[in-house]
């Protein structure tokens, strides 16, 4: 049960206007850790601090501390040594609403291997097989790994998207309400891939609806107004 | 203005001048359908040559619309040849590198560029060429290259802000895709913005070759003439079908000559309304793309 | 990588810098060739001076003033047809015959400058010199009737443009409250558009005014100040297209950077102001 990421004194301005007030929290390796809260108050943006996404908003700024466990070593992640596109590689993100690029199925889930110029390497074929399996898509798609992405149904892309973000395995995965815009049989399904993913990976999960917290989190906590309200 | 009369008058307003624009588009171009109809025949383009002797450039075309079709096509590739990669790279830096206030500050130069006359940038190139015609190379005189570079100008803020636009106009879930998984800029902008916005950008291209299709007046002033035959190389001078045009309105010597004059008109059109159609259909096929995603 | 991150955003800055070049570029080579004419104080000069090279008066006043009257004249023809078509487009027939017509008005906007020139000159021009007996009937009127009919779809596009930034619930509240046609227009839409409608007629002018073709074919190109609208005129465009062939030396090639340079003021100076409107029009 060892801590993975350590928040300090995090604060969040937007256009000058706090969104996070000194957030300080710790996640530990291997479990899900949910944040609930009302719509609109900064849940998302607490994500987007853990993997510098927030860099290319205007007008947003950043003070404070994250420290995240690579190996045996905790490394603050705003380091100026510490290069964006590494994190991001380590620290992995899925969004709300599926964002398949327009390609096909085989394209999506090989896209981060291209960025780091392995997807000609042999095991390319077999690590996108890896990936569909752990995101329990590989049987719905085996057959059809060439069509458009957009054709899958959006529970099925949403698990595409999961996919995308495993094949490069990272060692936090992000969530920003995954099952929101699904319904409630996809949302179960991913909720069950989610707790498999936990093995090797530590969650974070964004998520307002509390019975899916109570299902699937180790720890969750409250976020109102910018800060952590409880704790549990 | 609650009375159903006033509701009526701006209804039949809007109509009249609805029918009245229409028809004076109707009336120009069934004025030169009527009186040009008659010269579209092959030897309108091909004069007395044959067929396979003119497009393999075995013997000159004297009599026919060919050469200046030719200086026309070759003009268009020369100029979009030449502004595509700038205007492409401009606008890629304006929309994904520039900060709000230097985005303002070049808008607003590339919107005083849109906004010159296109004789002013033909005025420019006719300017340069004296200049490097009397200071460098005293072989130059106004060319092909000449226009096509006057060319490259005046359709350089339409590509500039075509792309950006295009760019910018994209949702923030494709903008983000790439980075969360770990792209730089330029792979985001490499492998994922400019293939989603590329139907507008080849839309916006397409405009801009409709443009360099049309102008006469910068051509005029840096290269076009009345007879030249195929352009040999991009130092000579060369015909353009709209300038071609012009001068036979001026300088038309019998009937038949201003018949030809009726047709090349309406090449002019027919190409001028294809690309205008090509255009508008890549740009209805991104936005039935965006509709058909949601 | 960061080598390549580096090189790929210097070289997007360096296009971005050469397209500046080029446009202050354009200005910059007119206002050095025109020099001799500063130097010498002749430049304010010949913006009021008549031309009559045999009196060495060597002024482009009267294209100044044909330029204004015929992109004033084509203005003042196209403001109603394009008001009452983008009307008919955006708020009469929103629908599908809205939408039929307002293809037809963007497929005239690639119908080539020269072929209006080319008909005005066969059509238009003996038209009105059988309708107004006397004179050649290339005149400031019909050059500005061509204009008009070339700048209109421009214009109505701008405006159909401007009607659509019309929130879509203002107007559905005015047809709940059981507002007529036109009394949506006035109370509705032209409060909410107008700004960016006079942005639109700003840069029609300008386009009117940077034309060359129409005005050099049917205009008459009589370099002196025109005094009715059926006197032939010339513009600074086909100024510059008349003169060009000039000696080099002479000064009758020098007013040429006169013009390009009034041009160039004035067109520019229409974005600044369109430009000024618009920013104010959103905040």
């Amino acid at each position: 049960m060892e801590p993975k990421i350590k928040i300090t004194g995090l604060d969040f301005y937007y256009n000058g206007r706090p969104v996070l007030e000194n957030i300080c929290m710790e996640v530990v390796e291997n479990t899900i850790t949910a944040v609930t809260g009302p719509s609109g108050q900064g849940k998302s943006t607490l994500l987007m601090t853990l993997n510098r996404l927030w860099e290319s908003i205007e007008g947003a700024r950043v003070k404070g501390d994250i420290q995240i466990r690579f190996g045996q070593k905790f490394q603050n992640i705003y380091d100026p040594g510490f290069r964006v596109s590494e994190l991001r590689k380590k620290v992995g993100m899925v969004f709300q609403m599926p964002n398949p690029l327009p390609m096909s199925i085989y394209k999506n889930i090989v896209f981060p291997l291209k960025l780091t110029g392995d997807h000609k390497q042999k095991d390319a074929a077999f690590r996108v097989e890896t990936a569909l399996k752990r995101s329990f898509l590989w049987e719905e798609v085996k057959d059809r790994l060439n069509e458009d992405a957009r054709s899958l149904s959006g529970g099925q892309q949403q698990r595409l998207c999961i996919a995308r973000a495993l094949i490069l395995n990272p060692e936090v995965l992000l969530l920003d309400e995954p099952t929101s815009s699904l319904d409630d049989t996809s949302g179960r399904m991913i909720e069950a891939l989610l707790l498999e993913v936990k093995k090797t990976c530590t969650l974070l999960l964004v998520s307002h609806y509390l019975d899916q917290v109570k299902r699937i989190a180790d720890k969750g906590m409250h976020l109102s107004r910018g800060q952590i309200t409880q704790e549990w | 203005m609650a009375s159903p009369l006033w509701d009526r008058a701006f209804r039949l307003f809007a109509w009249g001048c609805s029918l009245v624009l229409m028809g004076a588009f109707l009336v120009i171009i069934g004025f030169l359908c009527i009186k040009g109809y008659t010269a579209l025949t092959p030897r309108l383009i091909f004069g007395d040559t044959g067929f396979w002797d003119a497009v393999l450039l075995r013997r000159q075309v004297f009599d026919g619309l060919f050469p200046a079709m030719a200086g026309t096509l070759c003009l268009i590739m020369l100029s979009i040849v030449l502004a595509v990669p700038l205007g492409l790279s401009t606008g890629i830096f304006l929309a994904e590198y520039a900060s709000p206030r230097v985005k303002w500050f070049f808008s607003l130069v590339f919107d005083i560029l849109a906004g010159i006359p296109s004789i002013v940038v033909g005025l420019f190139g006719f300017c340069i060429t004296l200049f490097l015609h009397q200071c460098f190379f005293d072989r130059l005189y106004p060319c092909l290259l000449i226009s096509a570079l006057s060319l490259a100008f005046l359709v350089l803020p339409y590509m500039i802000r075509t792309t950006q636009m295009a760019l910018e106009s994209l949702p923030v879930s494709v903008r983000l895709t790439a980075p969360s998984l770990g792209a730089t800029q330029l792979q985001n902008i490499v492998y994922v913005l400019l293939p989603a916005a590329l139907s507008t950008i080849l839309s916006g291209i397409i405009l801009s070759i409709g443009r360099c299709a049309e102008d006469t007046a910068v051509i005029m002033l840096t290269g076009a003439v009345a007879t030249a035959g195929i352009p040999k190389s991009v130092f000579s001078s060369y015909e353009a079908l709209p300038f071609y045009i012009y001068y036979i309105s001026s300088q038309y010597a019998d009937h038949s000559e201003l018949i030809k004059g009726y047709g090349a008109c309406l090449v002019l059109i027919f190409i001028c309304m294809n690309l205008f159609v090509l255009s508008h259909f890549l740009k209805k096929r991104l936005s039935q793309r965006l509709l058909f995603r949601h | 990588m960061d080598v390549k991150a580096f090189l790929s955003k210097s070289m997007f800055l360096g296009a971005c810098l050469l397209s500046t070049g080029i446009t202050l570029g354009i200005l910059g080579f007119m206002l050095v060739l025109a020099y001799p004419l500063f130097a010498r104080g002749l430049f304010w000069e010949m913006l009021i001076q008549p031309w009559s090279p045999g009196q060495g008066l060597f002024g482009v006043g009267p294209m100044i003033t044909g330029t204004l009257c015929i992109a004033s004249l084509a203005v003042v023809i196209s403001i109603p047809i394009s008001l009452g078509v983008a009307c008919f487009v955006g708020i009469v027939h929103p629908g599908g015959k809205g939408r039929i017509l307002k293809s037809v008005v963007e497929a005239m906007t690639s119908v080539p400058t020269v072929i209006y020139g080319f008909v005005g000159v066969f059509l238009l021009v003996p038209l009105v010199r059988t309708l107004f007996s006397g004179g050649s009937g290339m005149c400031i009127l019909s050059a500005g009737m061509m204009l008009g009919l070339l700048i209109s779809p421009t214009m109505i596009l701008f405006f159909v443009q401007s009607f659509t930034l019309v929130p879509q619930n203002h107007l559905d509240a005015a047809d709940a409250l059981g507002a007529n046609t036109v009394q949506k227009f006035f109370y509705i839409v032209l409060p909410w558009a107008w700004k960016s409608m006079v942005t639109g007629l700003i840069l029609s002018f300008g386009r009117a005014m940077g034309d060359t073709l129409i005005a050099l074919m049917i205009s008459g190109n009589a370099a002196a100040f025109p005094e009715s609208v059926l006197d032939p005129a010339r513009t600074l465009t086909a100024h510059i297209a008349l003169i060009i062939a000039a000696d080099f030396d002479s000064i009758e090639f020098k007013t040429l950077f006169v013009c390009g340079i009034s041009l160039y003021a004035m067109t520019g100076f229409g974005v600044v102001l369109a430009r000024g409107l618009g920013q104010r029009g959103r905040a």
